[in-house]
């Protein structure tokens, strides 16, 4: 072996926080000495813990003893001779750690894709019906407050009319959880919204853009079916749930909360294709059996779908799927469909003056379509 | 800054902070940059680096702190928090979906439970701190209940309310001492004096400057209006609920007081809050001084420009920092423009995401280097202890490292950070 270095130093005994000066020799062995003190170290247990240079830190592995010296010298032949001097027990394990952390979020965000609708739709019967009809006022009060509280129409010959038609689309309806609860607003989006315990909200604007009875009612019926289908239940715990999971895997840190956001809306924007293409059929199928025209839902798609135009939501539901909605939907209901009338022209005109005479007219700037649903 | 030990006075001894800082922007890029393609959870690993560097750096006479805890600890800790985490959530939310006529109080109950759950958490987290740190090979420790100290911290919350926010000072005080107080070093029982009084000039000066001028305005108002303000002076102005001061009043006493009344609510809680970094200047050199371990007391000398500066640099690159993006995008949008490419937006949106990284890093880092190492400085540097050979008689514990999962809950509920100021 090199001759030994020699510096002096500091030695703690682990035991008092008093300050022992020391000579410090490497040979083979790291040997220190002093007043009282003499350690010999084998240079194989030794472990350095950081410290800024010149100052070093060094001390038998498991051991509480140490001893710090300012020599530069000494501590790159020690640095020299210690294999595992920096050695920590976490070493390398970065890559391992990155991977495995990879997978962790990679499976995470697949259950979240995959695996909570399903787990959705198999806990929606779960929940009692009481609950769900707390959980619908309670819903409909927050959707009220958004909209800046439009107000209820209560005429009483088109709230008449339309119970009567309530009536006989929930006579012929299969599967219906309860009573179903129709309420119009008056507001100039045109759209329906379905929320938890069948209560279905109509905003006036939709009465307004229906050309005939039947485009309404086609309307109405496809909210029948996803109350049938327990939709905006099953889309409240869902969407509950990815947000829940995403934001517990993703913690705190920068950037990922724009991941949150994004990956929340595209999951959870209004209801699935699979979930509109259900309610459509249970629409057609509702309105051939109660004698209306069907296909009328078709028209009334088209027509509030091109008014939309660019929508900010677009690139989330584009436009060939109103057209695969609507060639659909004409197939289902069969080319007799077209004669049928639901209501008298008498009758349809009660119904729209639900909210007074002047709702009645379209208002142009407004784009919604009617089916894209609540988003509670 | 200051980076040579100072001179002891006397047989006192200084605590210093090495400034150099170098290797710290490589901690803290690896650490943002492997936290983001790990969904965060390289975080715990981030944090422990970075506790490594700042205990290496800060020597008390001459011998630097060490910091044993690992990053494998923190996250199995994390991963028991959310075991426990998981069902108050669900149970929460299970709450406010079955009952909703509890659901306007299922958010003061959270609140409530999850304040509790992060003063405990927050205990929890300096226990470990504390166990994991090694001075001349002397463990730290920390004993007294996580339970005490929630509730007693919820006691003292409950009571700034009470008389206007006047007993804050004494609330910190009082926890600075419970906290003190039960910190051990090696067998040694750390000893506070803390007193809400000392601190109660600088809260009084931050209450000042935010309440006075508005609550003097309003009170004169109101004595203008004859405590009767006329119905009519708020109008609704266009749209969906906006309101504002009717215009009749313009010009006359009660619509001079109105709108400066409102003038000085704006103006005052900025102002106020330009002063919270001298509270906590005051604050941390009142703590200090008032810290003692036996017959070993600790004084700080510590100023509030010390504090102001870091907050100054950081917010100035900030400044600058923002306006250099600005530029950036306008001339992007401008070249987007003139060459009048369909494809041209997207450019822009491909542009965007990188800049928000980009700038994000510039910003975990600036704030690491800035904000957290210079006031660590500040405190460290400026804090003397008064007798060495004091320090000399402390002896170690058989205590051993204790529990690794104490931590978990204080990130699980995202309280307390990576790295703390002081004890």
């Amino acid at each position: 072996m090199a001759a030994g270095l020699t510096a002096q130093g500091r030695y703690f005994d682990g035991a008092s926080a008093r300050p022992h000066p020391v000579t410090v020799s490497l040979t083979d062995r790291l040997a220190v000495s002093g007043p009282g003190i003499s350690r010999d170290w084998n240079l194989l247990d030794l472990r350095a813990t950081e410290t800024v240079p010149p100052l070093t830190r060094v001390g038998a592995a498991g051991e509480a003893a140490r001893v710090e010296f300012s020599d530069e010298a000494l501590a790159a032949a020690l640095a020299a001779r210690c294999p595992d001097l920096y050695r920590r027990e976490s070493r390398g394990g970065t890559l391992r750690l990155v991977l495995w952390s990879v997978a962790a979020g990679l499976s995470v965000l697949l259950v979240a894709v995959f695996g909570v609708p399903v787990l959705a739709r198999l806990a929606v019967p779960l929940v009692p019906d009481a609950a769900e009809t707390r959980l619908g006022r309670a819903v409909e009060e927050q959707v009220v407050r958004l909209l800046n509280e439009p107000p209820l129409c209560t005429d009483p010959a088109g709230r008449a009319v339309l119970d009567a038609l309530v009536a006989r689309l929930a006579g012929a309806a299969p599967d219906l959880p309860r009573d179903v609860a129709v309420s119009v607003r008056r507001n100039g989006l045109a759209n329906a919204l379905t929320l938890p315990g069948a209560r279905i909200v109509v905003l006036s604007d939709l009465i307004a853009k229906a050309r005939s009875a039947d485009e309404f009612a086609g309307v109405l019926a496809h909210e029948f079916g996803h109350a049938a289908l327990r939709d905006p239940t099953r889309s409240l715990i869902q969407a509950s749930a990815t947000s829940f999971l995403l934001s517990l895997v993703l913690g705190d840190l920068t950037g990922s909360t724009v991941i949150v956001a994004v990956g929340q809306a595209a999951l959870s924007a209004g209801y699935s294709r699979e979930a509109e293409r259900a309610a459509d059929a249970y629409a057609v199928a509702l309105m051939n059996r109660v004698g209306g025209n069907g296909a009328a839902l078709a028209a009334i798609l088209e027509r509030i779908a091109r008014d939309e135009g660019e929508d900010d939501l677009a690139f989330l539901r584009s436009h060939p799927f109103t057209r695969e909605r609507a060639a659909a939907i004409r197939a289902q209901a069969g080319p007799e469909a077209e004669a049928k009338r639901i209501l008298s022209e008498a009758e349809w005109a009660s119904l729209r003056a639900i909210c007074g005479p002047d709702a009645a007219k379209p208002e142009k700037s407004r784009r919604r379509r009617p089916g894209s649903d609540a988003r509670p | 800054m200051d980076t040579s030990p100072r001179a002891p006075g006397g047989r006192g001894t200084a605590v210093a902070f090495d400034a150099r800082l170098d290797g710290l922007t490589g901690i803290a890029v690896k650490g943002f940059l492997l936290s983001l393609v790990t969904f965060g959870i390289y975080r715990f690993w981030y944090m422990t680096n970075l506790r490594r560097f700042f205990w290496s750096r800060t020597l008390v006479d001459g011998s630097p702190a060490e910091y044993t805890g690992s990053g494998k600890e923190l996250f199995l800790g994390f991963l028991v928090a959310l075991a426990i985490l998981v069902p108050v959530y669900v149970g929460l939310f299970a709450v406010s979906l079955l009952s909703p006529s509890l659901a306007p109080f299922s958010a003061p109950i959270s609140f409530l439970v999850l304040f509790l759950l992060g003063q405990y958490a927050l205990y929890r987290g300096r226990r470990y701190r504390a166990m994991r740190t090694l001075w001349r090979g002397i463990r730290l420790g920390q004993d007294g209940s996580g339970l005490a100290y929630a509730a007693r911290a919820a006691g003292w919350w409950l009571l700034p309310l009470l008389p206007l926010g006047l007993a804050f000072p004494f609330m910190r005080a009082g926890l600075e001492r419970s906290r003190i107080r039960h910190t051990l070093i090696g067998v040694e029982r750390m000893g506070s004096t803390a007193r809400g009084r000392t601190i109660l000039g600088p809260w009084l000066l931050i209450y000042a400057v935010a309440l006075l001028p508005p609550l003097a305005l309003g009170l004169a108002f109101l004595a203008a209006a004859d405590f009767a303000p006329p119905t009519d002076l708020f109008v609704s102005k266009g749209g969906k609920g906006a309101t504002g001061i009717n215009p009749d009043y313009d010009g006359t006493t009660l619509g001079l007081l109105l709108v400066g009344f409102f003038g000085a609510l704006a103006t005052c809680l900025p102002l106020a809050l330009l002063l919270v970094p001298f509270y906590r200047a005051r604050e941390t050199r009142a703590f200090m001084n008032a810290a003692s371990l036996g017959d070993v007391r600790l004084v700080s000398t510590l100023r509030a420009r010390q504090f102001y500066w870091p907050y100054l640099v950081y917010a100035l690159s900030l400044i600058g920092f923002v306006a250099l993006l600005g530029l950036i995008v306008a001339l992007l949008a401008f070249a987007v423009r003139s060459g009048a490419g369909t494809g041209g937006m997207s450019i822009l949106h491909l542009v965007i995401v990188p800049l928000y990284l980009g700038g994000a890093l510039v910003f975990a880092v600036l704030y690491v280097r800035v904000i957290q190492a210079r006031l660590w400085a500040a405190v460290a540097n400026t804090t003397t202890v008064s007798d060495a050979e004091g320090l000399g008689r402390i002896l170690a514990a058989a205590r051993g490292p204790g529990s690794g999962l104490q931590e978990g809950l204080a990130d699980a509920l995202d309280v307390g950070g990576a790295l703390q100021i002081g004890f």
